[in-house]
């Protein structure tokens, strides 16, 4: 295989790696500035009168959020990339490494910005329920959540560059995405987002947040609202949540996202592989087709695999933990 | 144990005048004034960048209040839906109206423009038909016709004018070039989102009060209008040189830094408390 | 031209009947409260089309084959929900230590495996079940298609550049999915679940506003004489 195959077989496992870090950081962002759907309860806890020292990060949901964060830094990369890259040509990498952290600086501030807007909007429309702004809590969340913002934003924002770079970093420009970097930035901001919605908001909301309950049931509905409020350390806040949340939450769902990133790139490149198309890439002939008919022969073969796993995962559990015991 | 809070009572009043600006605050006006303005706005696209923020920030106030009438009632998925709706149709919007552009030019002035506006205002008018009507999806939600009318045009405004800042001109292979190609179009749709969903949905609650989320949507476009600025400086394409860009940033982060202030003061002022650190209570 | 307006058509409604497809428990099912996948409608299905979108947009550049593009788009989607809903149940089974049931039936359709004495009571079932599972599956497949024909149809046939393609066509599929979001009204499990019965509705509110934006785009193309 010559060297600009392996080449690009390799930038597509450094994607897939960095997606498994975004994802991590991305769930546990969420973790800490309790966003989405979790957030419900913090909401209405206050509301049936716990009140409490959670932080009440309600900006819109997971994907929407990521998806702006992400574009933001997309786009003042791409604006630097640009200025930057005529004055070292033959060596654009040196230019990415000053414009991806700059734009990534922006986007954090963003974050930031829209989360302070929020909790001080939210924690003010709920005056009648006694519920106070606690500045401690205000000010010790906001770098946290910044961090971890930084982390997720950078990581797609690196995974951006390289997809629309692709063919530049590995010797054949046909190979760069038609998408631009901004454009590419959001797509992977909201699916990142919709992921770390969907999965890592579970371990967050049905088991940290509601820790006092037994463990081994979902949580029923006269439960809602009332969550745990004291905890090892005190007052419960969102620094004792997210290191909770980051020995299991964080990790699957940046497993999560890193099966799907690999799944989703490599086998466009194992399809167009097969189709003997790399390295270089012909237009739009017949062997064109090809290539598309082993990637998508390959994603039916693991939309099978995940079928039959999760058959073979139901019974297991279902063996395993037996029916309901308990009131 | 607490530490006492750091409201005083006499600010109740306070805030109340100084937050309702220069604006009429019932909503329909709000609406006709900004709709008016936007559109005239929008037709010369010679105007320096300064003028078309303003322009921009009166749209988004629009969209605002739209999106705050209709999720009163509940939406029963969440406000966020209804923001990305309104995007979603501007951009379909915009793309008619630039195409029609190019057959009302007068120089600079592009006012078939609005023609893109007038239809996405009445396909988002049949939306909100379908939306509420008996037989079909049966929101009950009152008004929820004339919502998606506003949400439609405001949000075809927002993006024309945000595209017209970028562009400097409304012409389509221009637009295509500097906009879509690029993926600035991206931003654009996450920020218009934003400007119309994150007032109303940072501001849920029993205690809601409209100057206050109005103050975080102007805010917002103060954000809106830096981005958008520093994307001028780097793409070039304004007919003022540089100054275009510069002056948009510096409009910007004024507008940003007034409306943030106010808005956190406005808060930690209005809520029930605001303390450095105490503990916690558990009313019955 | 008619040819647009039937794609656009066409994958505005397979956009409205994806998103009643796909399992969304909403808030709830994140207490473990709902079966689903614990977010909104919106948001995982436009993360689903997002990510079909993409795969769809590189194919594209080395293929002209209407079936080939859509078709991967469609499996770029569906492999995304399956991961998902699959980690879910891993999360829910490891970390929560619940079994995953469905609140809707009492029998599996089509497992057949009973379901009510795992599920806990108060609760509308948690987890993602195998019935979710295949409908799940279905929807992602139903809605990355819908999404990856309009964009197909806005690229090759209108000649729109790749970046306006995508965002027009993300737009369209928005206001469709939103559409189907209000009729949804919230959580759905999937074809099994009652509230599936009210899918004819929101098709024709979804045919209506497709339509109509699909004119909107035809015009445009005509105007611009097929220059970009």
């Amino acid at each position: 295989m010559p060297i600009e195959v392996v080449l690009l077989f390799a930038w597509m496992l450094v994607i897939a790696f960095l997606a498994f870090i975004a994802c991590t950081f991305e769930d546990l962002e969420s973790d800490m500035g309790s966003q989405s759907n979790p957030n419900s309860q913090v909401q209405l806890a206050a509301q049936v009168g716990q009140v409490n020292r959670f932080f009440n990060k309600a900006i819109s949901g997971e994907p929407l959020s990521n998806a702006m964060y992400c574009v933001t830094a997309g786009t003042i990369a791409w604006l630097l990339l640009r200025q930057f890259e005529p004055l070292v040509p033959g060596e654009e990498w040196k230019a990415a490494v000053l414009a991806i952290p700059i734009g990534v600086l922006a986007a954090t501030m963003m974050n930031v910005i829209f989360a302070t807007t929020a909790h001080c909007g939210r924690v003010a429309g709920q005056k009648r329920f006694e519920q106070p702004i606690y500045l401690d809590v205000l000010y010790g969340h906001l770098m946290p959540i910044g961090a971890h913002a930084f982390m997720t934003t950078f990581c797609i924002t690196v995974i951006a560059y390289i997809q629309s770079n692709l063919g530049t970093l590995s010797g054949n420009t046909a190979l760069n995405h038609p998408f631009a970097l901004p454009l590419l930035g959001f797509i992977w901001g909201i699916t990142v987002g919709a992921i770390g919605s969907s999965t890592g908001d579970v371990h967050y909301g049905t088991e940290r947040e509601f820790q006092d309950r037994p463990f081994g049931e979902g949580k029923r509905v006269v439960y809602h609202g009332k969550i745990t409020r004291y905890a090892e350390c005190g007052v419960r806040t969102q620094k004792d949540i997210a290191g909770f949340c980051a020995k299991f939450g964080g990790p699957c769902t940046g497993l999560t996202f890193g099966l799907i990133i690999l799944f989703e790139n490599w086998r466009s490149m194992v399809g167009m592989q097969l189709g003997g198309f790399l390295p270089a890439l012909p237009v739009f002939t017949a062997t064109g087709d090809m290539a598309a008919i082993f990637a998508i022969v390959l994603g039916l073969l693991i939309v099978a695999a995940l079928m039959v796993g999760n058959l073979v995962f139901v019974k297991w559990v279902r063996k395993k933990y037996g029916p309901f015991v308990g009131v | 144990m607490t530490v006492t809070p750091a409201v005083v009572e006499e600010e109740e009043e306070a805030p109340k005048k100084g937050l309702s600006f220069k604006f009429p605050p019932e909503e329909t006006e709000m609406g006709l004034i900004a709709g008016i303005i936007a559109a005239v706005i929008v037709i010369f696209t010679g105007l320096p960048a300064v003028i078309k923020g303003v322009g921009l920030l009166l749209a988004f106030l629009w969209g605002m209040d739209s999106v705050r009438k209709t999720s009163k009632y509940g939406l029963g998925t969440g406000v966020p839906s209804i923001g990305v709706l309104a995007t979603g149709y501007g951009v379909v919007g915009a793309l008619m109206g630039l195409a029609v552009a190019e057959y009302g030019r007068v120089g600079q002035l592009y006012p078939a423009v609005l023609v893109g506006v007038i239809i996405m205002g009445i396909i988002g008018y049949i939306s909100g038909i379908f939306a509420n009507g008996e037989k079909f999806i049966a929101m009950k939600i009152p008004r929820l016709e004339r919502a998606m009318m506003e949400l439609g045009m405001a949000g075809t405004l927002a993006i024309l004018l945000e595209s017209s800042i970028l562009t400097g001109s409304l012409s389509f292979a221009a637009v295509v070039d500097n906009v879509m190609n690029t993926g600035l179009i991206a931003l654009l749709f996450i920020f218009n989102c934003f400007a119309m969903l994150h007032p109303y949905n940072a501001c849920l609650g029993p205690d809601e009060r409209r100057e206050r989320t109005r103050m975080v949507a102007v805010e917002i476009s103060g954000l809106i209008c830096v981005l958008l600025g520093l994307a001028m400086i780097g793409l070039g394409t304004s007919p003022y040189g540089i100054l275009d860009g510069v002056s948009l940033i510096v409009f910007g982060v004024i507008v940003w830094v007034v409306f943030f202030r106010m808005f956190i003061k406005a808060c930690m002022d209005e809520c029930y408390a605001t303390v450095g650190t105490g503990m916690i209570k558990t009313i019955e | 031209m008619i040819l647009i307006v039937g794609c656009v058509v066409i994958g505005g409604l397979l956009a409205s009947l994806g998103a009643h497809l796909l399992p969304v428990g909403g808030a709830p099912a994140a207490m473990g409260t709902a079966t689903g996948i614990a977010t909104g409608t919106v948001q995982i299905m436009l993360g689903a089309v997002l990510t079909g979108l993409f795969t769809a947009a590189s194919v594209a550049t080395f293929t002209d084959n209407l079936l080939l593009v859509s078709l991967s788009g469609a499996l770029g989607a569906t492999v995304m929900i399956c991961v998902v809903m699959f980690m879910a149940n891993v999360l829910y089974a490891f970390g929560c230590g619940v079994v995953p049931v469905s609140g809707r039936v009492e029998v599996d359709p089509i497992t057949k495996e009973p379901q009510t004495a795992y599920k806990t009571p108060q609760t509308d079932g948690h987890g993602v079940p195998n019935v979710v599972f295949v409908s799940g599956t279905m929807g992602g497949f139903i809605g990355g298609f819908g999404g990856a024909l309009m964009y197909y149809a806005l690229l090759n046939y209108a000649h729109f550049s790749a970046g306006t393609a995508a965002v027009v066509a993300f737009s369209i599929f928005v206001a469709n999915a939103i559409l189907a979001a209000y009729n949804i009204r919230g959580t759905i499990e999937g074809f099994h679940d009652p509230k599936f019965k009210r899918l004819p509705k929101a098709l024709v509110s979804s045919l209506a506003v497709s339509l109509l934006c699909g004119i909107v785009v035809v015009l445009a193309t005509i105007i611009l004489g097929g220059a970009l």
